[in-house]
C-alpha cells in the first residue's frame, strides 16, 4: 500500500502545483470570473456583465503606459460605439504603481465613462496571466474567451491602422461568425505586480 | 622629412588619436526588423550573446539599463556581447538618443524599425514573447535560443547562466 501512498502524495502535489501555475485562459474557455470594485465605488461582477451583455471587453490599462495611453482615445470612442450593440467595455487596472485615485482622474481626462477597477494583489492580471498592457480579452455572453491580445497594429498612429483586430473580433461575434484571429500580439508595459 | 617635421606629424598624429578615442560612439547603431535582427544576432556567432528589448519610457528598463553595462563590462574579455534593442516609437527618436548619451552603456543599441506590424517582429525574435516590455534573450556561441526573461532581469542569476555559456567551448 506505501507505493500507492506515494503516488497520491505526488498526485495531489502534482495538482496543487498545476493550479497555482497560471496560464492564459484558452480561446473558448471559461473567463475566469472576478468581482471588482470601480474606481467610482461601483461593484462588478463579470459573470454578471457578460449575462446581460452580448459581449463584455475587459481591458488591461494603466494610466502611465505610453502604449497604452496611445489608445485612449480609441477606447473611449469604441467602448461608446459598441454600447449601442450590446458591448460592455471595462478598465482593469493592476498595477501596483497606480492608485484608485490616479485611475479615477485619467479616466475621467481621458472621457472613459466605462467601469474602470483597481486589481488589488493583481489577482485578476495573474487569473488571465495578463503580462502588458494594453491587452483586451473579448468574453461572450456564455462567460467564454473569445478573442485575446491587442486592439490593433498601430498604436502609434490610429490613422494608419490596417488591422482593426478588436474591432473585427467584436463584428464577427455579433453577426454569429467565427473570429479569423483569435489572438494577436503588440508591445506594452509590464504590469507592476506586488 | 626633418626632425622638427617628424615631430609635427607625431603630435598631429597624436592629436587625432586622442580625438578618435574621445569620440562618443554613435548612440544608436542602426534600425531593425526581423531580418536585421537575425542578421545581427548571427554577426556575433562565437559569442555568448543576451539581447535586451527596451524603451526610454519603461521604468524597470531605465533601471537595469546601468547592471547590464557593468555586466558587460566585467564580462567582455570572456566573450559575452550585450546588444540593446529600443522599441520606441519614431517620434521619441530624440529622447532614444538623450537617454543612450546620458547612460553611455557599454554594448551597441538598436531601435526597432518603426512600421510593419509589431506582432512580426515580436514573433520572429520569439514565440512566447507576449510583447512585454524589458525582455531579455540569452543565445550560446552557436547562436542557439538559451533562455529568455520576461521582466526587469535578475542579474546575479542572469549572469551565473552567462558565465556557464563562457565557460562551455
Amino acid at each position: 500500500m506505501r507505493p500507492f501512498r506515494v503516488l497520491l502524495v505526488l498526485a495531489l502535489l502534482c495538482a496543487a502545483a498545476s493550479a497555482l501555475t497560471a496560464e492564459s485562459p484558452a480561446i473558448g474557455a471559461a473567463a475566469p470570473d472576478f468581482q471588482l470594485t470601480t474606481v467610482d465605488g461601483k461593484s462588478f461582477s463579470l459573470a454578471s456583465e457578460a449575462k446581460s451583455h452580448k459581449a463584455v471587453v475587459v481591458m488591461f490599462i494603466s494610466t502611465q503606459c505610453p502604449y497604452s495611453n496611445a489608445y485612449n482615445d480609441r477606447m473611449r470612442d469604441m467602448a461608446s460605439a459598441y454600447a449601442a450593440k450590446g458591448v460592455l467595455f471595462a478598465g482593469i487596472n493592476s498595477n501596483k504603481t497606480e492608485d484608485a485615485a490616479a485611475a479615477l482622474s485619467h479616466a475621467r481626462e481621458h472621457g472613459h465613462t466605462f467601469p474602470i477597477m483597481k486589481d488589488p494583489g493583481n489577482k485578476v492580471a495573474d487569473a488571465y496571466d495578463a503580462q502588458h498592457t494594453p491587452t483586451v480579452y473579448v468574453i461572450d455572453a456564455q462567460g467564454k474567451v473569445r478573442y485575446e491580445g491587442r486592439i490593433d497594429e498601430n498604436s502609434e498612429n490610429p490613422k494608419g491602422v490596417t488591422s482593426p483586430d478588436l474591432v473585427n473580433a467584436l463584428d464577427s461575434l455579433l453577426a454569429g461568425k467565427p473570429i479569423a484571429k483569435t489572438t494577436t500580439k503588440a508591445f506594452g508595459c509590464s504590469i507592476k505586480r506586488v | 622629412m626633418t626632425r622638427k617635421s617628424g615631430r609635427a606629424v607625431t603630435a598631429l598624429l597624436f592629436i587625432c588619436a586622442a580625438g578618435l578615442a574621445a569620440a562618443p560612439s554613435p548612440p544608436v547603431s542602426g534600425e531593425l526588423d526581423a531580418a536585421g535582427f537575425r542578421e545581427t544576432i548571427a554577426r556575433e556567432k562565437g559569442h555568448v550573446v543576451l539581447v535586451n528589448f527596451w524603451a526610454t519610457w519603461c521604468v524597470p528598463c531605465r533601471e537595469e539599463f546601468p547592471d547590464l553595462s557593468k555586466m558587460q563590462e566585467r564580462n567582455r574579455a570572456a566573450g559575452l556581447r550585450i546588444v540593446g534593442v529600443s522599441t520606441d516609437f519614431a517620434s521619441q527618436k530624440a529622447a532614444v538618443e538623450k537617454f543612450l548619451q546620458a547612460m553611455r552603456p557599454a554594448f551597441p543599441n538598436y531601435r526597432k524599425k518603426s512600421g510593419g506590424d509589431d506582432q512580426d517582429f515580436i514573433d520572429a525574435v520569439e514565440r512566447t514573447w507576449g510583447g512585454e516590455l524589458p525582455f531579455s534573450i540569452l543565445y550560446d556561441r552557436s547562436g542557439k535560443k538559451v533562455k529568455s526573461f520576461s521582466g526587469k532581469l535578475p542579474i546575479a542569476a542572469a549572469e551565473k547562466e552567462i558565465r556557464k555559456l563562457l565557460a562551455a567551448s
